[in-house]
């Protein structure tokens, strides 16, 4: 000991940090992560590794060069924005495809609204819409690449099930078996393939106190009360819940983008309310509007309204009843 | 269930090293330096100069406003000097030296062990005494026992809740004194809720301390049995939680009442007193002693077994004394802290010497305290979470840094107690309660002059 | 086709009249009648918004010379300087008598040499947190912290802090003597000083009022209160109070004569012409020199 050490109070730190926050949500994206490529083989290990290789060496690049900043590559939240990207691209996105959503997502969404924290919408997110609106063709084309295993179980090669819904009405989907959405069989996105890896994912988190349940739990209520209604009322004409829940990648957006802390509201009435939002504006466009799948859109939209729910919501105060 | 505070909160490793260390008396050193800021409120003024002989338990300060005390000797000899000296913070403040001459108490003192459970009758003689032999809040703020004891008119309490809860990681001073003096601590109590109107007494104490809830039961049992005045007195287990032993969090946690924004305990009838204090008082009113001794803790994971203690000390010691004499600072300490870790003092100046409410002397290594470098604000909401009085310490610090002080006052930052849970639980390292203590600071300086005015 | 194209320059165009009589009216209506005045002088000010005046900002300021016209004594603008106020009172039509200009003074020279760190501070880097926990990372409890709370509260870049010595320096160029950072030093050590003539001024750069023996220990650059300036000036500029001297600027004559009394070297002559090497004043002892010669060179 040389000299004394004196700061304010407290002395002691908790060893939660940005980082290890961030190493946590990627840890829980590994369950879903590995199904995706055990399914979709070496196509998707093309896109996650471009995606996520391109949004850490974008940031870094832009902290460096372009803000002149301290380098903020180590805290982790690049990598967590380009598998989150990842999982909501087709397999067989190429690489130039994903490279462009990874500029759009880290330099437009994320740097020039100043870099972490200050975002106002969800980086992957607007990357995935970005592709969705500009690159169509490849957005939806969900051919199902060989996997590592499985090969014979796309039974329904090439469309997702809400796409056959919008073209076909519920009885395209009539074949189709729950418990296989649940585990590892559906069209889609590499996130969308195993709801079960998406759960066990968001377990994790809670059991980690990374996110608290409001949001997710909200929107998935949510949706399940407004597509029951309809359900209920005219069974032929609009999908059923349990359908809804599962598919469009609703699990992977409740659970892992609409948590992401920057683009969410801080208090926890702000959360539920920010979920119900989502969770209408996704049912909204998924039964009368021209999209088949509406999450990432109810996401960006409830974005921003989020610094509005944080005037409006604060937290319980103490003596102030 | 165990009760507990409602808002916030946070679960630090509880770290109680020196938990079976019995309390061990210091040896007085040749040469005391008695401050006379040892409370919080005005300091009190010297009575005496250069030369004056003294006994311990004299009075050698007098208090200088009505929130104030006496400040005693805790030696015999001659007074060297009266002048500035510097604190633990390295700030100047009169201190009174004292060259010690053998160890000779007043008169009235009885020292004996013998424990003196009949209570006094006259409430106004036992506050007074409380007032005359200096008796303060041993919990941290040191507020004046005497003035917390007389409710204002048109007051009342409906219960005095004595914290044993130590919530405070590291700490065990309280903890041994509710092992090796629950007796007087209780007959403390039964005191201080007889001048409180006979009001019922709880003892709050937090879960990981079996031993200490089972003694203090034990005792209340006992003094219940074989003497009057006792009834009403219970201990209270609560669960363990940061800042449980913070005022309001403890009000809210005992009666489940809520003091409202810049109020006072006694307006929801609530009066807590530190189970230290407690003992003060028997000691004050039973047994004619001042408050010029107090226990403290000298722990850290840096240092060895067998140099962990729980010491009875006398006000005035040097604490480059004390760590001498317990076997000297860890060479791996970067930091020593005054206090819990949490909200205890940084020393700066190792010459400084105790106080009244000196309660440890912690060593902690660089890995434990030294702070990470402040990143972005990733908008989690943790210290939120923790935030015991429900405040948005993230929105405060946005709002600290651009001065804007209407907005502060709007989201109640003058509501903050400085427990350090937001600072303690941001990953981004932000300094959260440096920015919100010192715009606190102001906001209520503002709130002051505005009531002021009218 | 292109009746759609008319009819959509139709519309757009009736809306757009119809707007702009709406603004218009509601212009007209609630306009607030303002003295043309304040507007005029508000052109003519620096528009820094710096509060310097002792006013919110240059608007509010412009209002307050137009209500005390004709009399302008109480108002001075420091970034504008006399100029400005000279300007000011042409728009108003008035007369305004010049001010002495100021700088401000940074009375610390406790440098990392001078004053040795005593401990280590590990908190956040503000002189006001720093201040409100403890006496500082030296044994001096009146000197200069170095967090730079000065540097943030100018907003004409003028302040810096100098990484060899720890304190600020202030740019006199720069320097508009709006007094912020006077405000913003939680221990009072920087001061609004006249310039005086050619920049030259002698002030003590020390503020610690601890005893000699205690504030020498503390710092080799401290004033000791021993009074020995205050006893050579002969035109008493110098008072002695609290264990440290002072300089009143306005008595002040730059003779220099304390400068060569001070044992310890706190007083500093900044921006003196340098002639020849100077004959070593013999009272005053060898370390002592040295720091207020090196402040001679680096201000200068």
């Amino acid at each position: 000991m040389d000299k004394l050490l004196v700061s304010p109070s407290p002395h002691l730190h908790t060893k939660t940090s940005t980082k290890s926050l961030m190493r946590d949500v990627v840890i829980a994206l590994l369950p879903a992560v590995l199904v995706s490529v055990l399914f979709y083989g070496w196509s998707e290990l093309l896109v996650l590794g471009v995606s996520v290789a391109s949004c850490v060496l974008l940031e870094f690049l832009i902290t460096k060069y372009l803000l002149k900043k301290s380098c903020t590559v180590g805290d982790m939240s690049a990598v967590v924005t380009g598998i989150l990207l990842a999982l909501n691209l087709p397999a067989t996105t190429p690489w130039w495809v994903v490279f462009i959503g990874a500029v759009v997502a880290i330099g437009v969404a994320k740097m020039t609204f100043g870099g972490l924290g200050q975002n106002l919408f969800n980086p992957a997110i607007v990357g995935r819409v970005f592709l969705l609106i500009s690159f169509p063709t490849y957005m939806t084309d969900w051919t199902r690449p060989q996997g590592f295993i499985g090969g014979g179980l796309d039974a329904l090669s090439g469309a997702t099930p809400l796409g056959l819904v919008k073209e076909g009405g519920v009885a395209a989907i009539e074949s189709l078996d729950y418990m296989d959405m649940l585990f590892y069989n559906i069209g889609g996105s590499a996130g969308e393939l195993s709801a079960i890896a998406l759960i066990i994912g968001f377990i994790y988190l809670l059991a980690r106190k990374v996110i608290k349940p409001y949001i997710t739990l909200s929107i998935i209520a949510t949706v399940a009360v407004f597509s029951g209604i309809f359900w209920l009322i005219n069974p032929a004409e609009y999908t059923d819940p349990v359908f809804n829940i599962l598919t469009g990648g609703l699990l992977l957006g409740s659970i892992f983008m609409a948590t992401d802390y920057v683009t969410s509201p801080m208090s926890n009435v702000g959360g539920i309310i920010f979920g119900v939002g989502i969770g209408i504006i996704t049912m909204l466009i998924r039964y009368f509007g021209a999209y088949p799948e509406g999450m990432s859109f109810a996401i960006l939209i409830m974005n921003s309204v989020v610094p509005l729910l944080n005037k409006w919501f604060h937290s319980k105060k103490y003596g102030r009843a | 269930m165990m009760k507990t505070f409602s808002i916030g909160g946070i679960h630090p490793s509880d770290s109680k090293i020196s938990k079976d260390c019995k309390i061990e008396v210091l040896p007085v050193p040749s040469k005391v330096y008695i401050s006379v800021a040892q409370h919080l409120g005005a300091p009190a003024t010297p009575i005496v100069k250069a030369g004056d002989q003294v006994k311990v338990g004299q009075v050698i300060a007098e208090p200088s406003g009505f929130i104030s005390a006496y400040v005693h000797s805790s030696v015999s000899g001659t007074v060297k000097s009266v002048g500035p000296r510097k604190d633990l913070a390295g700030n100047n403040m009169t201190h009174i030296e004292i060259d010690v001459e053998g160890d000779e108490w007043i008169e009235e003192a009885d020292l004996s062990d013998t424990l003196v459970t009949a209570i006094p009758e006259d409430n106004k003689a036992i506050l007074e005494k409380i007032k005359m032999c200096g008796v303060v809040g041993l919990g941290g703020a040191t507020f004046p026992a005497h003035v917390k004891l007389c409710p204002p008119p048109g007051k009342k309490a409906d219960c005095l809740i004595l914290n044993g809860a130590e919530c405070e990681p590291y700490l065990t001073s309280d903890y041994r004194i509710m092992l090796e003096r629950s007796k007087e601590i209780v007959v403390g109590a039964a005191i201080m809720k007889q001048v409180l109107g006979g009001c019922p007494a709880v003892i709050g104490i937090e879960e990981n301390k079996p031993e200490a809830i089972k003694a203090m039961a034990a005792a209340v049992a006992e003094l219940q049995r074989s003497a009057k005045g006792y009834e009403g007195i219970s201990v209270m287990t609560l669960k363990k939680k940061y800042p449980q032993g913070g005022e309001k969090q403890l009000i809210d946690a005992v009666m489940g009442r809520q003091v409202k924004s810049m109020g006072l305990p006694i307006d929801v009838g609530a009066v807590v007193q530190n189970v230290a204090t407690s003992l003060a008082v028997y000691e004050a009113v039973q047994k004619n002693i001042p408050l010029v001794t107090n226990v403290m803790t000298i722990t850290g994971d840096c240092l060895p077994m067998e140099k962990q203690h729980n010491y009875k000390f006398r006000i005035g010691m040097p604490l480059s004394y004390i760590a001498e004499y317990a076997g000297g600072i860890p060479e791996k300490a970067a930091k020593i802290i005054s206090g819990g870790p949490m909200m205890g003092k940084a020393i700066a100046n190792m010459d400084a010497t105790t106080v009244k409410g000196s309660s440890s002397l912690l060593y902690l290594t660089a890995e434990q305290t030294v702070r990470g470098v402040e990143s972005a604000c990733i908008r989690c909401g943790k210290c939120a979470e923790a935030c015991p009085m429900g405040l948005e310490p993230f929105l405060l610090n946005k709002y600290a840094r651009n001065n804007m002080m209407d907005e502060l006052e709007e989201n109640a930052i003058q509501d903050c107690i400085e427990c350090g849970c937001c600072l303690y639980s941001c990953p981004a390292n932000i300094p959260l309660l440096d920015i919100i203590r010192i715009a606190k600071g102001d906001v209520i300086r503002i709130i002051r002059g505005r009531t002021a005015k009218k | 086709m292109t009746q759609t194209i008319i009819w959509t320059i139709a519309i757009l165009t009736v809306l757009g009249a119809l707007l702009a009589v709406v603004l218009y009216v509601v212009a007209e209506k609630f306009k607030v009648e303002e003295d043309p005045r304040i507007d005029e002088v508000e052109k003519v000010l620096p528009g820094a918004n710096c509060g310097g005046c002792g006013q919110a900002g240059c608007r509010a300021f412009a209002q307050f010379c137009v209500e005390s016209s004709p009399n302008l004594d109480k108002c001075f603008c420091p970034v504008g300087g006399n100029d400005g106020m000279q300007k000011v009172a042409a728009v108003l039509g008035v007369e305004v008598a010049a001010k002495e200009p100021q700088v401000a003074v940074v009375r610390c020279n406790g440098t990392c040499e001078n004053r040795p760190r005593t401990n280590e501070y590990g908190g956040y880097q503000s002189c006001r947190v720093k201040a409100a926990l403890y006496s500082g990372d030296t044994g001096c409890s009146f000197g200069c912290l170095g967090c730079g709370d000065c540097v943030a509260a100018c907003q004409f870049g003028a302040i810096s802090m100098d990484p060899a010595t720890g304190l600020p320096v202030v740019d006199e160029e720069k320097c508009t003597a709006c007094g912020a950072c006077v405000k913003a030093c939680p221990k009072a050590i920087i001061e609004l000083r006249n310039k005086g003539r050619r920049n030259m001024r002698v002030f003590v750069s020390c503020v610690n009022k601890d005893k000699g023996a205690v504030a020498r220990k503390a710092c080799k650059a401290a004033c000791i209160g021993c009074g020995k300036c205050a006893k050579v000036c002969p035109f008493e500029a110098i008072t002695v109070e609290n264990n440290v001297a002072y300089i009143d600027f306005t008595k002040c004559k730059l003779c220099k004569k304390c400068v060569a009394e001070c044992p310890t070297g706190a007083i500093h002559a900044v921006n003196f012409p340098v002639i020849k090497p100077k004959p070593e004043a013999p009272a005053a002892p060898k370390p002592a020199e040295t720091p207020a010669a090196e402040t001679v060179n680096k201000e200068a």
